[in-house]
């Protein structure tokens, strides 16, 4: 998993499949990050995603929910059509999803 | 009437989920498919495996689930997702959208819906201490263009 920090912006480059078994992992190493970096804004970018399901959308909320805390700003870009159709499915404040 | 299937069992393993994902896909592709409907299938599929796997049992010495993909007639695809733990004592709570008996792991609770919205029919068969079995069915026919 790639991620990049520049002038307070953290972003993650998530990759390959998300799901009950990557996202207890991936978790942990991006509320790392977040800790580390206290970011203003956090992206997600899942154009290197293949497959999720609703592992991957309890991902989103919890960061989303940290962040909040943090009084800061969090978008997801870059999700195939078949992740949008998931994300639209949730209750996941569309905000912070951006269509690019 | 032409059935053919696989059947996959499995220990109840979070690891055992993308595996069992890949195969039934694989085993699914051979039909005239739209991508966006095998996506869907495996999508749903994973939920059902996710609830078995993370529900079903306490302790995962024993525990087992079986995964069974049928395609009928070359139009309906028939899965069935079969565990033998505790049972879900109140099925319609656990299918209301974004609830979840496990909120401290993150779970979006999600599943259910997921599988209602992906699906045709979604089916819970659940016994107290005797196991739950999900059956997910989708229609495949009238799809012509942009095969696999």
């Amino acid at each position: 998993m790639k991620y990049n920090y520049e002038n307070g912006k953290l972003t993650i480059y998530l990759e390959e499949e998300l799901d009950i078994s990557s996202c207890k992992i991936i978790r942990g190493v991006i509320d790392g990050y977040i800790m580390k970096y206290q970011p203003y804004e956090l992206v997600l970018d899942l154009s290197g995603v293949k497959f999720m399901d609703s592992s991957g959308i309890g991902l989103i909320i919890g960061r989303y929910n940290l962040i909040k805390l943090l009084d800061s700003k969090m978008k997801v870009i870059n999700a195939s059509d078949n992740i949008k159709r998931i994300i639209e499915l949730s209750n996941i404040k569309l905000e912070c999803v951006q269509y690019e | 009437m032409s059935e053919n299937y696989i059947k996959i069992e499995s220990k109840s393993s979070i690891d055992n989920i993308a595996p069992i994902r890949i195969c039934v896909a694989t085993f699914l592709s051979s039909l005239n498919i739209h991508i966006d409907e095998l996506m869907d299938v495996k999508t749903a599929l994973s939920e059902a495996v996710t609830n078995a796997v993370d529900h079903a049992y306490d302790e995962e010495s024993d525990s087992k689930i079986i995964v069974e993909a049928k395609i009928r007639d070359d139009e309906k695809i028939i899965i069935t997702v079969k565990d033998f733990g505790k049972g879900i004592e109140d099925i319609p709570l656990a299918m209301t959208p974004m609830y979840t008996s496990k909120p401290e792991n993150e779970h979006a609770g999600m599943g259910f819906t997921i599988m209602e919205s992906f699906m045709d029919e979604v089916i819970v068969d659940s016994v107290i201490k005797n196991g739950t079995t999900i059956t997910l069915t989708k229609d495949i026919r009238k799809k012509s263009t942009n095969k696999v």
